[in-house]
């Protein structure tokens, strides 16, 4: 093998590594965090960032083919529907669970929330000398 | 030969993670957790199909990966629309016998 064939095979295998570095985070943060709408946050991690850094490395190690550009495809494709599919399942979430408030904090209505950011954004500001 | 052994070695790692969503979505208490897990599986299986389509030398098989993305992108949507549709029917089976007045969740939140 020459020069070119190894630096090809060792950049190919770092960006491989890191995604399954990415991947073992993400099954980790899945076992470790304890309700739905916080496991999601580890798991669009490995859908984006994890799947995009080990298809890279596989194109890294096939060249410049159709097969390197269906994965570029596959790669592309994924970007658009993860945080579609996050969205569905918080909202799916949100709909079925009766007593979400004893999870996180529930706005009923967007004036109430508006008044809180608005409360919260002259408190950080009145604070300040500037 | 060294290719080789790389993508095995990927392939072992990549089936112990998938048998640990596996138990994630055994153990899940709710069922987003479930949907949660079962993307995360799609995820993982469509990485071990390209890496099969190298390992074999087919090219066709990442245009089934491609397949693969597309339809488990697809029963996630489906699903979780149908779960939602399921849950409203029973609140309002629940609620029907008594008096139909508003519920306590507005429909602004949903």
């Amino acid at each position: 093998m020459g020069v070119y064939e190894w630096i090809r095979l060792i950049i190919g295998s770092v960006f491989l590594i890191c995604g399954l570095v990415i991947f073992f985070t993400e099954i980790f943060g899945v076992f470790h965090l304890d309700y739905v709408l916080n496991r999601m946050h580890a798991t669009a991690m490995g859908d984006t960032l994890g799947i995009a850094s080990c298809l890279l490395g596989l194109i890294i190690f096939s060249g410049f083919n159709f097969t390197s550009l269906k994965m570029l495809l596959i790669v592309i494709f994924l970007w658009f529907a993860s945080p579609v599919s996050s969205h569905v399942l918080a909202r799916l979430e949100v709909a079925t669970n009766d007593n979400l408030s004893a999870r996180c904090k529930v706005y009923t209505d967007l004036e109430t929330l508006e008044a809180e950011l608005a409360r919260e954004h002259t408190k950080e500001t009145g604070g300040e000398p500037s | 030969m060294l290719y080789h052994y790389i993508y095995i070695t990927t392939l072992i790692i990549l089936g112990i993670m998938l048998f640990a969503c596996l138990i994630r979505a055994v153990k899940g208490p709710r069922i987003a957790d479930r949907l949660v897990s079962v993307n995360m599986m799609g995820t993982m299986v469509i990485v071990m199909i390209s890496i099969l389509a190298l390992m074999l030398d087919e090219g066709f098989l990442v245009d089934v990966s491609l397949v693969y993305a597309m339809i488990s992108f697809l029963a996630v949507v489906v699903l979780s629309k149908v779960y939602i549709g399921i849950y409203e029917e029973k609140r309002y089976q629940a609620k029907e016998p008594h008096n139909n007045d508003e519920g306590g969740m507005s429909d602004g939140s949903l």
